[in-house]
């Protein structure tokens, strides 16, 4: 496995917004994690990249092992040499990710020259490159324009040029299409698997949409209030979910067939990080709801084909 | 650029006109005129008159707007009726110190007052952010005349490293500088720290870190770069103020300067020179505005082409 993460655990002052977060990812991979605003999903990427500290947070528990590195923990110096080199970011918002007072062709060439050492000349040629990869029309006239100058499906390319220009082999991509016009989402979704596919990358695809996950994602954890309650790979999630919020999910998924009216959503809204519910934290809104489920916190349990559910009542139904 | 440039210089063109005006009715309508100045005690009326006459008082204000404007457009910058020199003459003396002074003050709290911000937002909630945000509000607080006075006190007067007034030598401009600085570099650093601690939050400050940038490469490279454009704003703003603005410590530390020029006009009503001087601030404080958009137009991509 190229990531393995093992009861993480991530802290903002008293609260743990992110709780016993397990999953692994190898090679060629792309891992779903799927899960409502709030969920923990972004929080986990973060700490994936090891940025917490920027934001004020920090790994309280657990394990982020990057192909035999221990990342909590290590050394700022040395996460630094991995980040944007080895482990590369893409973000939710085009519109602010880039440096607006700087041309976008430099910006991708940043990486390049930190971590692979290439000189000016050679870094421009290596962006020019990823550019045309990533299908950017014109990339010479491209490199040299302001971010302001380009629209929103162009700078999301150039934000995955950026996170590539590192030669990186793990990719954690945040939201990428949720920005973005519907058609445009579909491009830059198929350009993340191409690339997955032909250079052999793992990805973390963090998403709430779980029509990209069907379409893209080999494996899927679900989280819910900073926690995965399922795990299991893509097949799996969608004809067999297990846990109840899945279950409610994949409902949610609007379907042609469908008639007006019959869309289910699910009942409640996310507790707040300050205010969780004992027990299990999805009880309040949960249809199988028993007694058990106020007292106790269900943990992972895997089962066959490694298809992981934390609920109580996961045999009930 | 180079239009955005034409434009903003034709538009100075009617700015001009109204300040001119405004500048002119607003010493006219103040009580008192030059002429009680003029008069010693037991002058006769006749003699008033024969004054008045003799510096065109007597027109109707119509009249005297209209010959002082048209004398200004030859050059022409008038006569100081008390003083009895030409008035181009006794700016062109007193011009010199006042850029020396201002520009020197510009100069210091621009440099320390961004160094300081940088090291405030870059130890944001640190001890050292907490001493510097605390020297700022000192400093934006302690009056410059008298910090001024505490410092000749200090230096001139008990170490004697530096004159205690005058105007002669680089030695003397030393601790005018510093009382004139000490409250831009406040402002400057206030500005700087507060504007960097915002683009840091920005997105693509998080993006920069993901690339395993330096914090230092961001800092300076980046983040503060955004900052700097409010910063330049407020520099432009402080360019005319600094040349008219040092009044007090001109008096303090016993300078000449276009500050003292214009205060002594104004006691005596001198119209030709008050006229000139204030005409003259009002457009160093309009320039200094133009030359902030340029220089942000310069900077800032988004800017250049939201106003061509």
């Amino acid at each position: 496995m190229l990531l393995t993460v093992e009861g993480l655990e991530v802290g903002f002052g008293a609260f743990s917004p992110v709780d016993d977060v397990a999953f692994s990812i190898d090679r060629g991979e792309i891992l779903g994690i799927v899960g409502e605003s709030g969920s923990g999903k972004s929080l986990t990427a973060i700490a994936i990249m090891g940025l917490l500290s920027r934001i004020g947070g920090r790994i309280v528990a657990g394990r982020i092992c990057f192909d035999g590195i221990e990342l909590a923990g290590l050394p700022e110096a040395k996460l630094r040499r991995l980040r944007g080199g080895r482990i590369a970011l893409i973000t939710q918002n085009p519109m602010t990710s880039l440096d607006g007072m700087m041309r976008v062709g430099p910006q991708i060439d940043q990486a390049a020259r930190l971590h692979l050492g290439l000189d000016r000349r050679a870094a421009r040629a290596r962006s020019l490159e990823l550019m045309a990869d990533l299908r950017i029309p014109d990339p010479a006239r491209v490199y040299d324009l302001y971010p302001h100058q380009l629209s929103g499906g162009m700078k999301q390319r150039i934000v995955i040029a950026m996170a590539l220009a590192g030669d990186p082999e793990l990719l954690v991509a945040d939201e990428p299409t949720t920005a973005l016009d519907v058609t445009v989402q579909a491009q830059i979704v198929q350009i993340l698997v191409e690339l997955v596919k032909r250079r052999g990358l793992a990805m973390i695809l963090i998403t709430h949409d779980m029509g990209v996950v069907a379409q893209t994602c080999d494996r899927v954890a679900v989280m819910y209030c900073g926690r995965v309650i399922e795990r299991a790979q893509v097949n799996a999630i969608f004809e067999d979910p297990r846990h109840p919020y899945t279950q409610a999910l994949i409902r949610c998924i609007p379907r042609r067939d469908m008639t007006r009216g019959s869309m289910q959503p699910i009942p409640g809204m996310v507790p707040n990080v300050a205010n969780q519910p004992a027990g299990c934290r999805f009880n309040p809104r949960c249809p199988r709801v028993a007694d058990i489920c106020h007292t106790e916190i269900p943990g992972l349990r895997v089962s066959a084909g490694d298809h992981g559910v934390a609920c109580l009542r996961a045999d009930a139904a | 650029m180079f239009l955005f440039i034409i434009k903003r210089l034709v538009l100075l063109v009617p700015v001009f006109f109204v300040v001119s005006l405004v500048v002119f009715l607003i010493i006219h309508l103040v009580p008192g005129n030059p002429i009680d100045n003029l008069m010693r005690a037991g002058s006769s009326s006749a003699q008033r008159v024969q004054i008045a006459a003799k510096y065109g008082l007597d027109r109707s204000l119509a009249e005297q707007y209209f010959v002082w404007m048209s004398r200004l457009m030859t050059g022409d910058l008038g006569t100081s009726i008390i003083q009895g020199r030409p008035v181009g003459a006794l700016i062109a003396r007193n011009l010199p110190y006042s850029l020396q002074l201002g520009g020197a003050a510009l100069l210091f709290s621009a440099l320390t007052g961004i160094t300081a911000g940088v090291l405030a937002a870059s130890f944001h909630g640190t001890r050292l952010d907490d001493g510097i945000s605390g020297l700022i509000l000192l400093g934006s607080t302690v009056p410059s005349f008298w910090l001024g006075l505490l410092l000749i006190l200090v230096f001139a007067v008990w170490l004697g490293w530096v004159p205690i007034s005058g105007a002669r030598g680089w030695t003397s401009l030393i601790l005018p500088v510093i009382a004139t600085g000490v409250g831009g570099i406040a402002l400057v650093a206030r500005v700087t720290r507060i504007a960097m601690i915002e683009t840091a939050r920005q997105d693509f400050v998080m993006l920069l870190h993901a690339k395993g940038l330096s914090p230092l490469v961001i800092q300076l490279r980046h983040v503060l770069r955004h900052a700097l454009v409010p910063v330049v704003t407020i520099l432009a703003l402080r360019i005319g103020w600094i040349l008219g603005g040092t009044v007090t410590i001109e008096y303090v530390f016993a300078r000449p300067g276009l500050g003292s020029l214009l205060i002594r006009g104004l006691n005596q009503r001198d119209y030709p020179l008050v006229q000139a001087c204030l005409l003259m601030l009002a457009m160093a404080v309009i320039l200094g505005t133009l030359i902030g958009d340029i220089v942000q137009a310069a900077m800032d991509p988004r800017q250049r082409e939201e106003r061509p």
